[in-house]
């Protein structure tokens, strides 16, 4: 093909939104209010990401479904199988973290979610039941490009005053996920995608932008406090 | 106007500032489909809503998604 390869197109399509998430969470982290605002943030965090290895399975298993008369669906499927792993787990990183923070873990367990993250999730599961799995490359891709840098967890802990054990799973995604990154754009440049199913990973990486973007800026709205 | 040309100018249109695109990537945004178009705008739209003072003040920036 000729021009950019197909990752490259995409951060050209996200670059566009950039400005636009780089300000919604420019306001997360604004002084007054942090420590509170942290802490709703790990709720909504831990409402997005007790998501992503159901979303991975349910992907991976229509992956299985499409194979093998679906050339993307093979590699598609290994793929996501690989990065199940790496995930599984971080939804309880953070209702410890919750804890240290002297939040309470069960209601983040037994919470509804706001509905911006339902919304988040509840499109890929559109997309991967009613369009193809692929879609949800668009939403990892946003989630995995936008790391904590490292850090970001000891600039929070200093600045809001609670425990370090608050910060785990900022902390550790800073190590974890720029070698995710790299290993997804390079799935992207591979995988036959059709024109369509290009298209349904760019609308899906923009609608996750989009709907990060409105969370944080949810979370930003909170009334400040004293740190 | 062309379709690649009517992509472009919708971008213009909402505010975005496409100058420091390379010609390479302008080319793959004169290619954006109508719901790419769509999901953009209303993107453009939530800066437009949102306090653009906020950065002037903030101490700490960088990403925070997993």
């Amino acid at each position: 093909m000729s021009g950019p390869g197909r990752s490259a197109a995409l951060r050209v399509k996200l670059d566009l939104a950039a400005p636009v998430l780089d300000a919604a969470t420019a306001a997360l982290w604004e002084p007054s209010g942090r420590a509170r605002r942290y802490v709703a943030y790990l709720y909504a965090m831990h409402a997005l990401v007790r998501a992503s290895v159901p979303l991975m399975e349910r992907a991976a298993r229509r992956c299985a479904e499409l194979a093998p008369g679906d050339p993307v669906a093979g590699p598609l499927g290994r793929y996501l199988e690989r990065h199940i792993e790496e995930e599984r787990g971080h939804d309880e990183w953070l209702l410890a973290d919750l804890a240290a923070a002297g939040a309470d873990p069960a209601a983040a367990r037994d919470g509804l979610g706001a509905p911006v993250v339902a919304g988040l999730a509840g499109a890929q599961y559109y997309w991967i039941e009613h369009h193809h799995p692929v879609a949800l490359l668009g939403y990892i891709r946003v989630l995995e490009g936008h790391a904590p840098a490292p850090g970001l967890a000891d600039r929070l802990a200093a600045r809001t005053g609670l425990p370090a054990a608050a910060f785990r799973t900022v902390r550790d995604h800073a190590d974890l996920d720029s070698g995710h990154l790299a290993a997804l754009d390079a799935l992207l440049d591979d995988l036959p995608l059709t024109p369509g199913q290009e298209t349904a990973v760019a609308v899906s990486a923009l609608h996750t932008a989009d709907g990060v973007t409105r969370l944080f800026l949810q979370l930003a709205a909170i009334p400040g406090g004293s740190a | 106007m062309t379709d690649h040309q009517d992509a472009l100018a919708r971008l213009q249109a909402a505010g975005f500032d496409l100058t420091a695109f390379s010609e390479e990537q302008r080319e793959v945004l004169s290619a954006l489909t109508p719901h790419e178009l769509g999901v953009l705008v209303e993107i453009k739209g939530r800066l437009d809503e949102s306090a653009p003072e906020v950065q002037a003040h903030v101490d700490i920036a960088g990403g925070a998604l997993f």
